[in-house]
């Protein structure tokens, strides 16, 4: 009798230290990544806001925008496979290629993870982007 | 009436002066736009740093900025840090917070010229050049030299190659505990698709 619950406790105490082990790899060592579509959104803003911020004060802009989850607003003035430009002011590179089908002149609305300014092409970037189509 | 017509011919004299002028600053505005420049705006660039029997140690980023002079082979590309993207999140954010120190320094910039680069020996055969300049990262300067492949598809121009870089070339530490899974040398590799 004694010796059935000693050996129960330790199958038990094994099979605890089993999960807390998987548990601790999971969300410790290796932890899922961000996922940008379903995090609250931190800035709503239109485009042309978003890209002024930057330019007219950089380091705050990077430190109060960069890696955070923003949604944004504009007119669509460039498309690509994977790259969406809103007002010449954001580009921003999509999650899954032009799902929805947008086109030039498409009013839209984003939402992605912002990684900062781009002094090549003068514009904020964002990546992981989803798009709603507003018109 | 002859005062008229001197006074006609002066003020014809400015008038041509005039349009000269404007043909000239034409001139010199079209030139400007005629300048070949191919841009990729979501270039990738990958780096490695793994060592052997360790985790590996890699980034892929999918949104760099790209530029080609085509006229003079000036080049410049624009990576932003916190686009790098590794397999452990962990080790991502240990990456911009404690190495690259992202929030500081938040993008990598080079800036540099294909020696010898001429537009019209392209083809869709890759054709190698040796890229000169500088790449600037966590708030230091070091130049980088190495050979890049160029080739011309569907009007594109697409850029391969790789470089390595050294993390102490920039100031960057590398803590004593993790030192031997982080190799000395980078390996960054990248590919262009630069259109005009």
């Amino acid at each position: 009798m004694k010796k059935k619950k000693i050996r129960y406790l330790i199958l038990t105490l094994l099979g605890l230290a089993l999960i807390i082990g998987f548990v601790t790899y999971k969300k410790v060592i290796n932890p899922e990544h961000r996922d940008i579509y379903t995090e609250t959104t931190a800035f709503t803003l239109s485009a042309k806001e978003l890209h002024s911020h930057f330019l007219e004060n950089p380091e705050d802009a990077t430190l109060k925008y960069v890696n955070k989850v923003v949604e944004t607003y504009g007119t669509v003035t460039e498309i690509e496979t994977n790259l969406v430009v809103l007002e010449d002011k954001v580009h921003a590179n999509l999650l899954e290629d032009n799902k929805q089908r947008i086109i030039v002149d498409d009013i839209l609305k984003i939402k992605g993870r912002c990684i900062g300014f781009d002094e090549i092409l003068l514009s904020v970037k964002i990546d992981q982007t989803t798009t709603v189509k507003i018109n | 009436m002859k005062n008229n017509i001197t006074t006609f011919i002066t003020v014809d004299r400015k008038t041509l002066l005039f349009s000269f002028t404007l043909l000239l600053m034409n001139l010199f505005v079209f030139s400007l736009f005629a300048q070949q420049k191919y841009i990729d705006k979501s270039g990738y660039i990958k780096f490695e740093a793994s060592e052997k029997l360790f985790e590996p140690v890699e980034a892929n980023n999918e949104s760099v900025t790209a530029v080609l002079n085509a006229d003079n082979g000036e080049f410049a590309s624009l990576a932003l840090i916190t686009a790098f993207r590794f397999k452990n999140s962990l080790m991502e954010e240990h990456f911009n917070e404690n190495y690259i120190e992202s929030e500081t320094y938040p993008k990598a910039v080079f800036r540099g010229k294909l020696l010898n680069f001429d537009h019209s020996s392209l083809s869709d055969t890759p054709k190698e050049f040796e890229v000169d300049g500088k790449l600037e990262l966590h708030g230091k300067e070091k130049q980088v030299k190495t050979i890049v492949s160029l080739q011309k598809l569907d009007g594109a121009i697409v850029m391969k190659g790789d470089f390595i870089v050294a993390p102490s070339d920039f100031d960057i530490e590398i803590p004593s505990i993790v030192k031997n899974k982080i190799a000395k040398a980078v390996k960054v590799s990248i590919n262009f698709n630069l259109k005009s």
